[in-house]
This record gives structure tokens, C-alpha cells and sequence, in this order.
């Protein structure tokens, strides 16, 4: 097919500049594209390559402005595949558009999703994950599903092998052999999952790329309830999360913790953005199986976490060993790591992660 | 002697036209009831088996005679091409390529079309309760295409041997 051609001399591009920039991270899913209506495919392959490559976002709202962001910077795209500052000159998506669009993403049976619509998000082949806003339906108080949606924003998920790179050697006990207890914190878009993802797939396949003491590989357990760190489909992960490691895919993250941990005898279990009651039950039940557990979770400070109860116990009790907070500007992601006691170990370290 | 051909061959001609048309006054009927039960099952793939609409129209393909295994095939083809195609455009340009060879009529076609507009694009309440009504429907023509068949099958066996007749003896 004739973007297919396109596509490819995207991919080359893509890694070519992903590989300067980050040094040994690589995009390996860029089969995005596919997801749009051929409209909106063909305008947004219209885009100047190297923005197309750095995308993260692309934001379809029906009757006002197409808009892409990559790296922090929002943009309109008028019909020709322009980017423009001016939201009136910009391509405004239809009724059909969406339509269209919808039908694409949910197979052609948004009946499937049930599940899906009440938390407000897909997750399609490739790991990418569309958030959806409309009306809800509300059933007994709590949202049952969105109909008539009308926003959509696609977030490209990108894999970026190398991106725990620099982060890992501080993760990994050299003196008894296991990966410690550690809380990733960001705020959104900053690159956590992506950072979890690239974790997982070194822990379970034995740190070859971190310039560390060759840790062994090791039985890694994912709890991947919004199917983005692996990027299920039909319980397949579509990344690569290393040979070692299961994904509990879909599962809310407490029950499937406790459940991994009965069942699959992992030595590290990585979870996505805990903060609720339970998960913090399940995390410590976790820790006291001797299981590590990396997590993480909103927030751009520890002392945000002090005002969520559930996070603030966890803290207290001192079950983390390791705090990662990550901040991203301009593209490149800066990392720092703190102890248990919250000292700093290491400041500013120029990171190599990248958002997913 | 040529023209005792001739007159044999519209005779034979015209009870052929008769017996033609009294099988598809019989076969209506029958595949109204084959299309409500794809209905049910397609109700249950959607309700108890979460199937996607591609899976399941492939799925009630298998099930089906023909022609209606056609029609159901063809649009989950078109709807798997992965070149676009929404749900409702698969059904009916496969309504539209294969519908002339089953011998229903507009009105069947008409609740079938109709049902795209709505097939996969909300949640599966509203989804049984309009491949229902569809089905309600369809028995409702099943029943009219019964009393249709009990009116005319027979009469279109005779009336295709006596128009040929006719036309022999107003030729002679």
C-alpha cells in the first residue's frame, strides 16, 4: 500500500534522530498511522517528517482544530499537513471523522469495550492508548459508559530500549542480588511508563545493557492494568518486556498483585501508578513476601505523596528503598534519586529516558 | 413441424418461468427464518461472548447456507481489509453485491440496512435491543412471505404453463 512506503522512510528518520538523541534508544512500533481514518492519515503524513517522528499526541476534536504535540509543544495541522499556530486555518475533523475514527479503534464494536468506556480509554494494538471524552451514562452515581464522544487524544506509545539505561544501577542490590523496593514519580508525560517498560524488559533479560555488574535474569510480573506498559492485545504483550516476565493484563492492580503473587512466583513485580488504598495493601503484602516491587505514581515531589493517605502510610512505614523522580523539559528527560530517608543519592543526572 | 418445436420450447419455457418463481415464493420464507436465527446468534455472540463484529459475522458465515453465508462473509472481509471501512459501509456494499442472489425481497433488505447504521456502534444494551427489534421485524415479513407463498406458489406453477399456452395459441 502506498503509505506503507512512506511509513518506512519515517521509521529510518525516526530512529536515525531517536538514536543522536538518546543514545541507544530505539522506536520499534511505528505502526500508528494505521489507527486514523484515511483522511486524517493522509494529512497528518503530509506533516514534516521529523515532527511526524517526534509526535506524541494527536488530539481529534470533532468540529474544532487538529492538533498534534510532541515534546511539550502543541501545534494545529490545516488540511495540506501544515502545522500552524492559527486554529482557524487548521483541518477540523467531522462528525464522520470521529465516526469513523471510532469505529476503526474499537474493531467495529464498541460493545466489546465495555470495560474500556467506563474508564475512559483504549488500548490498541501497538501499545498506543486513546483517551475518549463525550457524554457519560451514568448508572447508581458512577459513570457506565461515554456515548456520543467527540474528543479523542492518541498517545503514541513509543518503546525506548535503553531508556532505564542510566537509572538501573541504582535499582539493583549488588550485595544481595535483587532489585530494590523503589517508587517511580512523575507527573503525567514525563516518561514512566516507557521507563517501566524498558525495566522490565532488562530485569527479566538480565541487565545486559546496564553497565553494571551482569545481574542474572529474573522472574519479572507485570500488572498492567491499563495495558500500557506491555500493550496487551489478546494477552500478548506488543512491546518487548524481556523473556522472563508475565503480564497480568487489564487486572486492577491490587487483586492482581496478590494474585501474581500466589500464582507466578515473581522475584520483581512492576506496577503502574498506585495510589489507591488497596494498592498500597498489596504493595506492602508484596514487600513482606520478600517480592520487590517497583512502582509508580503521580506526582512530581515525595511530599505531594503525603497528602494522599494511602501513598502517606507507605512512606512512612519506609517501604520503598529507592524514589525515582523524573522531569522532563524540552525533550530530554532528568532524573533524581533519593533514599529512604529522602536524601538525595544523586542529582540531576542527565537521564536518557523518553516519554511513551 | 418447426412450429410444434417452437411451441414446445415457449410452453417448456413459460413452466419453467412458473416453477422459478413459485421456488422463490417457497424459499423466501425459509430464508427469512435462516437470517432470524443468524440474528439470535449474532444477539448471543454479542451479549454472552463480547465477540467483535467482524469475528462474529465470519463466525455466523460458517453457520449459514448460502446465499446468506455471502452476505455475512463478505462483510467481514470488508471490514477486516483494514483499508477503512467502517461497519456500516462492509454491510451494505455486501447487501448491495450479494442480496440479488437470495430471494428475499425489499423489505428484508430494508430492516438489514437499517440495522447497520447501528451494528457495533454502541453498547450492547442498545445493540441487542436493536438486533431484536430487526429480528421482530423480520418474523413480522416472515409471516406476510408465508401467507404470500400459501397464495401464490401453487398459482405461479399453473399460471407459467398456462402463459405459455397462451402465448402459443395467440402466436398460432
Amino acid at each position: 500500500m502506498w503509505y506503507k512506503k512512506h511509513l518506512l522512510v519515517y521509521k529510518r528518520k525516526a530512529h536515525g534522530l531517536k538514536r543522536r538523541q538518546l543514545g541507544g534508544g530505539r522506536i520499534t512500533n511505528p505502526n500508528w498511522l494505521e489507527l486514523f481514518p484515511d483522511r486524517i492519515k493522509s494529512i497528518l503524513l503530509r506533516l514534516p517528517r521529523e515532527l511526524l517522528g517526534k509526535l506524541e499526541e494527536v488530539r481529534i476534536r470533532e468540529g474544532r482544530p487538529l492538533e498534534v504535540n510532541e515534546s511539550g509543544g502543541h501545534r494545529f495541522v490545516t488540511e495540506e499537513g501544515q502545522p500552524t499556530l492559527d486554529g482557524d486555518k487548521a483541518y477540523r475533523p467531522s462528525r464522520d471523522d470521529s465516526r469513523r475514527f471510532l469505529d476503526l479503534i474499537s474493531n467495529h464494536s464498541l460493545y466489546t469495550l465495555e470495560e474500556e468506556l467506563r474508564k475512559g480509554f483504549i488500548t490498541v494494538p501497538g501499545g498506543h492508548r486513546i483517551g475518549l471524552a463525550g457524554r457519560t451514562v451514568l448508572s447508581g452515581g458512577k459513570v457506565e459508559h461515554i456515548r456520543d464522544i467527540s474528543g479523542f487524544n492518541i498517545r503514541i506509545a513509543r518503546e525506548v530500549r535503553g531508556a532505564a539505561n542510566a537509572i538501573l544501577p541504582f535499582l539493583y542490590d549488588e550485595r544481595e542480588r535483587r532489585m530494590k523496593h523503589a517508587l517511580i514519580l512523575s507527573p503525567p508525560q514525563h516518561g514512566k511508563t516507557t521507563l517501566l517498560r524498558d525495566l522490565a524488559r532488562q530485569i527479566s533479560s538480565g541487565g545486559m545493557e546496564a553497565p553494571i555488574a551482569k545481574p542474572a535474569g529474573m522472574k519479572v510480573g507485570i500488572i498492567d492494568e491499563r495495558s500500557e506498559i506491555a500493550g496487551s492485545v489478546h494477552g500478548v504483550p506488543s512491546f518487548d518486556v524481556g523473556p522472563r516476565t508475565d503480564v497480568m493484563d487489564a487486572c486492577p492492580k491490587a487483586e492482581g498483585m496478590m494474585m501474581m503473587i500466589r500464582s507466578m512466583s515473581p522475584d520483581v513485580l512492576i506496577v503502574d501508578e498506585i495510589g489507591r488504598e488497596e494498592d498500597a495493601e498489596a504493595v506492602t503484602e508484596a514487600l513482606h513476601a520478600g517480592i520487590s516491587v517497583i512502582a509508580s505514581a503521580h506526582g512530581s515531589a515525595p511530599e505531594e505523596l503525603q497528602n494522599r493517605p494511602a501513598m502517606k502510610r507507605l512512606m512512612d512505614n519506609r517501604m520503598f528503598e529507592v524514589y525515582v523522580l523524573l522531569h522532563r523539559s524540552r525533550g530530554k528527560t532528568a532524573f533524581r534519586i533519593m533514599d529512604r530517608q529522602m536524601r538525595l543519592l544523586q542529582l540531576q543526572a542527565k537521564g536518557e529516558a523518553n516519554h511513551a | 413441424m418447426l412450429k410444434l418445436f417452437g411451441a414446445v420450447l415457449i410452453l417448456l419455457a413459460g413452466t419453467l418461468a412458473g416453477f422459478h418463481q413459485a421456488a422463490r415464493f417457497a424459499a423466501r420464507p425459509k430464508q427469512i427464518r435462516e437470517l432470524i436465527l443468524a440474528m439470535q446468534r449474532l444477539e448471543t455472540e454479542i451479549s454472552y461472548g463480547f465477540t467483535p463484529l467482524p469475528d462474529a459475522f465470519r463466525r455466523l458465515a460458517g453457520q449459514l447456507g448460502e446465499p446468506l453465508r455471502s452476505i455475512f462473509k463478505s462483510a467481514a472481509n470488508h471490514m477486516a481489509s483494514g483499508s477503512g471501512n467502517t461497519a456500516q459501509e462492509s454491510i451494505q456494499r455486501s447487501l448491495h453485491d450479494h442480496w440479488k442472489r437470495t430471494a428475499m425481497k425489499a423489505p428484508e433488505r430494508d430492516i438489514l440496512h437499517q440495522l447497520s447504521f447501528t451494528l457495533g456502534t454502541s453498547d450492547r444494551q442498545d445493540q441487542i435491543k436493536h438486533i431484536a427489534l430487526a429480528a421482530q421485524q423480520l418474523k413480522h415479513e416472515e409471516a406476510l412471505a408465508r401467507d404470500e407463498q400459501a397464495k401464490y406458489e401453487k398459482i405461479s406453477r399453473s399460471l407459467g404453463l398456462l402463459v405459455g399456452a397462451l402465448i402459443v395459441i395467440l402466436i398460432f
